[in-house]
């Protein structure tokens, strides 16, 4: 039986009703992984061993009778930055080589208390600090839609995995797009949570206001799940917000292809009609705008001119500020890489984090350094919290009149991997879609509406038919309305159909 | 020296401002939930990922860290902010797990207070203090080399037990003027922290710290520059520290030289300081993002306000305007709380305040103190002993001290009822074993033991026939031991009445 190709809920089920086993999926998963790991190079470290341990542990208390939770024996995938307990958590950073944490994220034990069963620590640009996964200190990520490609970053591994149906769910971290435009460049769906939704505790931290945990599904029932278990209120993460039980469970009722979208208030943004899209993006921002009138949603405009003119630039001020103080930690005198060839304290510390970082977080440090200089951080550091304020302000205001707003994920198509490489700048513009709603703690859904037909065969892998690259659009609410963003994707899922595993696509 | 100065003396003005660091007394750390007391632990065995700083860890603020700020802040007379942040204030060292240290810096929960002491002429001073704000204690650094310092050290150790305590820092105005000075600021500052209960202050256990900003001002008009000394742990290196940064530095302009602005270290052995050889980092602050901002609602300040006990120098002035007692005794009565409280409860349940505080000063404190050497001696809890943990309740006490006054017992006897109520007994209980019985003795009973006592002493008797007693020495002889007798139960007064009758009848 292909359990790969299985939603989480499918698996779940099946495992309860004892119809198969949590080892037998995990090990067909496995094999599944390691078959396509040596294209994709999506994970760090397989848990081969410890997941099996796991699995079996499932189908023991299955075997008692016991209540073995909504995850019971679905393997799932965590991004590199998510500590672990005993099982190496690296950050994509050869400064953390080898270290085993001392302790489980939250998200982590909320999954496995559900009977999650974990197969491995997925690869990512290191510290999250990336759009392609190519800074990961353990060789870049493919796109498994197209080898020479990259699978979008800092969440890439992850995005990768579920796309090639490594699982059906795994999880990211987006600091400024880096669950929602992987899920683009991958073809899945991509959640990231309203700031506060999830817990960040265990997440090794990137940029702190910034940083939020989400899953990748290639179903959206297995995302509403996921949130499910993950929406929690967490005392050991002080931005963690107690909002209740939340019901994500989605209207399963009507899939008879009827869209209904009456009620919804959709927007464009105005101010952002002027860039430039790839022919594919723009083509599919007018279907789904056509679905979602047919659906007899509400469309109109809002403008957000502080958001693009200044959102990008005062992003990385804050991202880069945050970071230098998240990453003074990697000094090697308790963990990771350390040196013995140091004269002196001051020697040690260069050594280590020299030969410890990569140049994206050197650059990403300096900067942070830089910016928040006592004479300089009244001009950078503060004034670029001031303008975020400013930001929130002003989607605040724009959401009084709308629900959600439906906008690209980026500009243009997953790039070769090592393009972006010479042009740091590339990356940065291609961010504004994505990073002004993590400076005003939104959600945001990445969602798949088709496959681009001019992208020519897939060399290599799959070896099934060949396929367009998948192209993604995104919805963004308002704070706490997750659920909603999820409701208005599975109206739309009616129409443009679910993401497929990539083998070919349609 | 500088001829410049033309034969005129040139006088030195110091000119000094001192931050003081207070843990505050909590039970777990400020942002984690280790123990905050590990005093006779192990290294590294109050650790956890958060107080380490491990990768992905959050802090989250300990709610007492908050309220023993506030306490504290109150009792320096500081107004209490009710929107306050905290920041990261970025530099490496090995014993600063994350690479920066979460303080509020700045922006701190209580400001604008003041404490009043007594200048050099003995005349009321004020001291302003600038600021109260919480922060993070670091790690503690153990090296091998043989001055115990960082450079040069084979082998460095981190013990990050102390990582994470909570601090209070307090920044006074520079209205300090001499070393004595700084040390009656510090004493009176830790009396009243400790009074408030919010923190122990104990200096040994380095949970008092204090570092200085001196300068020195010239009588022709120079200015010294500002020298930050740190790295004191005691009342005597702060004033030592001061007085020899305050010659230093009048030495060099004296000399017609300039004082460099830096920062130096106490050196407690050697009782010198020396320029710090480690390059301070440049500090850096952001906004702590894992921690929203820390609002206290006007309710948490004002039930806060009501845990705030009388403070020391109120206690004192009540004493002696109410109760008629000396400053002198009076302060010795409110140094502490728990003294003060004690000699309080005592008057409350009725006995005499200027006997209550004889008792309370004599026999209490010494007992107290006794007590405490015995601990320490057998280590056994190294806790400072309090006068609550007497086996002798105040009340017990007053009722003992009403019986003295009513003239039923005399005071050697009550000292030892005293003793014996010390190892548990009530007081009726002690009375019985100490050999008093009640209504004293009979006045019949006296004259007998009178009679004895003199027929046993025939020398003092033809010595005072003779009228060589002038200073009335040789009655007081006899009375004390007609009152050993007695087993002290007799009222000294009636002895000397009896003996002086029984006197008389000799002498006719
Ligand atoms: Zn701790």
């Amino acid at each position: 039986m292909e359990f790969h190709a299985l939603g989480v809920h499918e698996i779940a089920a099946g495992v309860r009703a004892k119809k198969f086993t949590a080892l037998d999926v995990f090990n067909e998963c496995l094999d599944r992984t390691i078959a396509c790991e040596s294209k994709l190079s999506a994970l760090i470290t397989v848990t081969a061993d410890s997941g099996r341990a796991q699995a079996r542990e499932v189908d023991a208390g299955i075997a008692r009778g016991e209540e073995m939770g909504l995850l019971a024996g679905v393997p799932v995938i965590l991004k590199d930055n998510m500590c672990t307990h005993g099982i190496r958590t690296t950050a994509g950073s050869r400064i953390l080589g080898y270290w085993s944490p001392p302790y489980d994220a939250t998200v982590w034990r909320l999954l496995s208390s559900e009977g999650a069963v974990l197969l491995g620590k997925a690869n990512m640009d290191e510290f999250a600090m990336g759009n392609t996964t190519g800074t990961s200190a353990f060789g870049p990520t493919a796109n498994p839609w197209d080898l020479s490609r990259v699978p979008g970053g800092s969440s890439g591994g992850s995005a990768a995995s579920v796309a090639a149906a490594y699982t059906p769910l795994a999880l990211g971290s987006d600091t400024g797009g880096s669950i929602r435009q992987p899920a683009s460049y991958c073809g899945i769906y991509g959640l990231k949570p309203t700031y506060g939704l999830v817990s960040r505790y265990g997440l090794i931290a990137y940029g702190s206001s910034l940083d939020q945990i989400g899953p990748f599904t290639r179903d959206l029932e297995d995302m509403a799940l996921a949130m499910q278990i993950l929406a929690h209120h967490d005392l050991k993460d002080s931005t963690s917000v107690a909002k209740g039980n939340i019901d994500f469970s989605l209207p399963m009722g009507d899939k008879n292809g009827n869209v209904n979208l009456k009620g919804k208030r959709i927007a464009l943004v105005k101010d952002f009609q002027d860039f430039t899209l790839d022919p594919p993006i723009a083509d599919a921002m007018r279907r789904v705008l056509r679905v979602m009138e047919e659906g007899g949603a509400e469309i109109s405009e809002v403008s957000l001119p502080t958001v693009a003119r200044y959102a990008v630039a005062c992003y990385y001020a804050i991202a880069a500020s945050e970071a230098h103080t998240n990453l003074a930690r990697y000094d090697g005198v308790r963990y990771g890489l350390m040196v013995n060839t140091a004269t002196s304290l001051k020697d040690m510390f260069e050594q280590v984090r020299s030969q410890g970082f990569g140049s994206e977080v050197k650059s990403r440090i300096i900067a942070g350094t830089c910016l928040t200089e006592p004479v300089r951080s009244e001009e950078y550091y503060v004034a670029a919290t001031r303008v975020r304020t400013l930001i929130a302000a002003e989607f605040g205001k724009a959401f009084e009149k709308v629900d959600a707003i439906l906008q690209p994920v980026t500009p243009s198509l997953p790039e070769k991997i090592g393009e972006s490489d010479e042009d740091a700048m590339k990356g940065y513009e291609s961010d504004l879609y994505t990073l002004p709603v993590n400076m005003a703690g939104l959600p945001g859904l990445s969602f798949c509406t088709g496959y681009a037909r001019d992208s020519g065969p897939v060399p290599g892998f799959p070896s099934e038919p060949t396929s367009g690259l998948p192209v993604g659009l995104q919805l963004v609410g308002p704070r706490w309305s997750d659920k909603n963003l999820l409701d208005i994707a599975f109206e739309l899922q009616k129409v443009l159909g679910a993401p497929q595993i990539a083998r070919g696509g349609i | 020296m500088s001829d410049k100065t033309s034969g005129d003396a040139l006088t030195f003005t110091p000119v000094i401002g001192i931050e003081i660091h207070i843990q505050l007394k909590t039970k777990s750390k400020i942002f984690c939930s280790c123990s905050a007391d590990y005093t006779h632990d192990a290294p590294n065995s109050h650790i956890c990922p958060v107080c380490m700083g491990l990768p992905g860890s959050m802090p989250v603020l300990n709610e007492t860290v908050v309220q023993q700020g506030m306490l504290a802040g109150m009792a320096l007379n500081c107004g209490i902010q009710p929107t306050t942040y905290f920041f990261r204030k970025s530099y490496y060292y090995p014993d600063l797990p994350k690479g920066h240290q979460i303080t509020q810096s700045d922006l701190p929960i209580a400001e604008k207070g003041y404490l009043m002491i007594k200048d050099d002429a003995g005349n009321p001073k004020r001291i302003r203090i600038t600021r109260l704000h919480l922060e993070e204690d670091v790690g503690k650094l153990h090296h091998s080399a043989a001055d115990g310092r960082l450079e040069g050290a084979a082998t460095s150790y981190v013990d990050y037990n102390r990582s994470g305590l909570p601090l209070a820092e307090i920044v006074s105005e520079p209205d300090i003027s001499s070393a004595r000075e700084a040390v009656e600021y510090a004493t009176a500052l830790r009396r009243r922290v400790r009074y408030c209960g919010a923190s122990d202050a104990d200096l040994e256990k380095g949970m008092m710290r204090f570092d200085a900003n001196v300068s020195v001002k010239c009588s022709d008009g120079r200015w010294g520059r500002r020298v930050e000394v740190k790295n004191m742990n005691s009342f005597r290196a702060l004033e030592r520290a001061i007085e020899y940064e305050v010659k230093r530095q009048s030495k060099i302009l004296t000399e017609g030289g300039e004082v460099l602005q830096e920062t130096r270290h106490w050196n407690d052995a050697k009782e010198t300081t020396m320029a710090s050889r480690v390059k301070e980092f440049y500090r850096k602050f952001i906004v702590e993002p894992d921690l929203p901002p820390l609002v206290v609602s006007p309710e948490w300040v004002e039930n806060t306000r009501a845990a705030l006990p009388e403070m020391p120098d109120e206690k004192l002035r009540r004493y002696v305007e109410e109760w008629g007692l000396s400053e002198v005794d009076a302060a010795i009565l409110a140094d502490s709380r728990d003294v003060a409280q004690y000699f309080e409860a005592c008057v409350t349940a009725g006995a005499n305040p200027a006997r209550a505080s004889n008792w309370v000063r004599t026999e209490i404190l010494r007992t107290l103190n006794e007590r405490q050497n015995q601990r320490q001696n057998e280590r056994q809890n190294d806790k400072q002993m309090g006068a609550e943990e007497l086996a002798v309740k105040p009340e017990a006490l007053a009722e003992l001290l009403i019986r003295v006054d009513g003239g039923k017992i005399s005071t050697t006897l009550a000292k030892s009822v005293f003793e014996n109520m010390l190892e548990g007994l009530s007081l009726d209980e002690a009375l019985t074993k100490s050999g008093a019985s009640e209504g004293g003795v009979k006045a019949d009973v006296l004259s007998d033991l009178a009679r004895a006592t003199l027929a046993a002493n025939p020398d003092v008797i033809e010595e005072i026939k003779a009228g060589k007693d002038v200073k009335g020495k040789k009655l007081k002889f006899l009375q004390g031991l007609v009152m050993r007798e007695t087993k002290g139960q007799a009222r000294p007064e009636e002895v000397a009445a009896v003996i002086e009758a029984a006197i008389k009848v000799l002498l006719k």
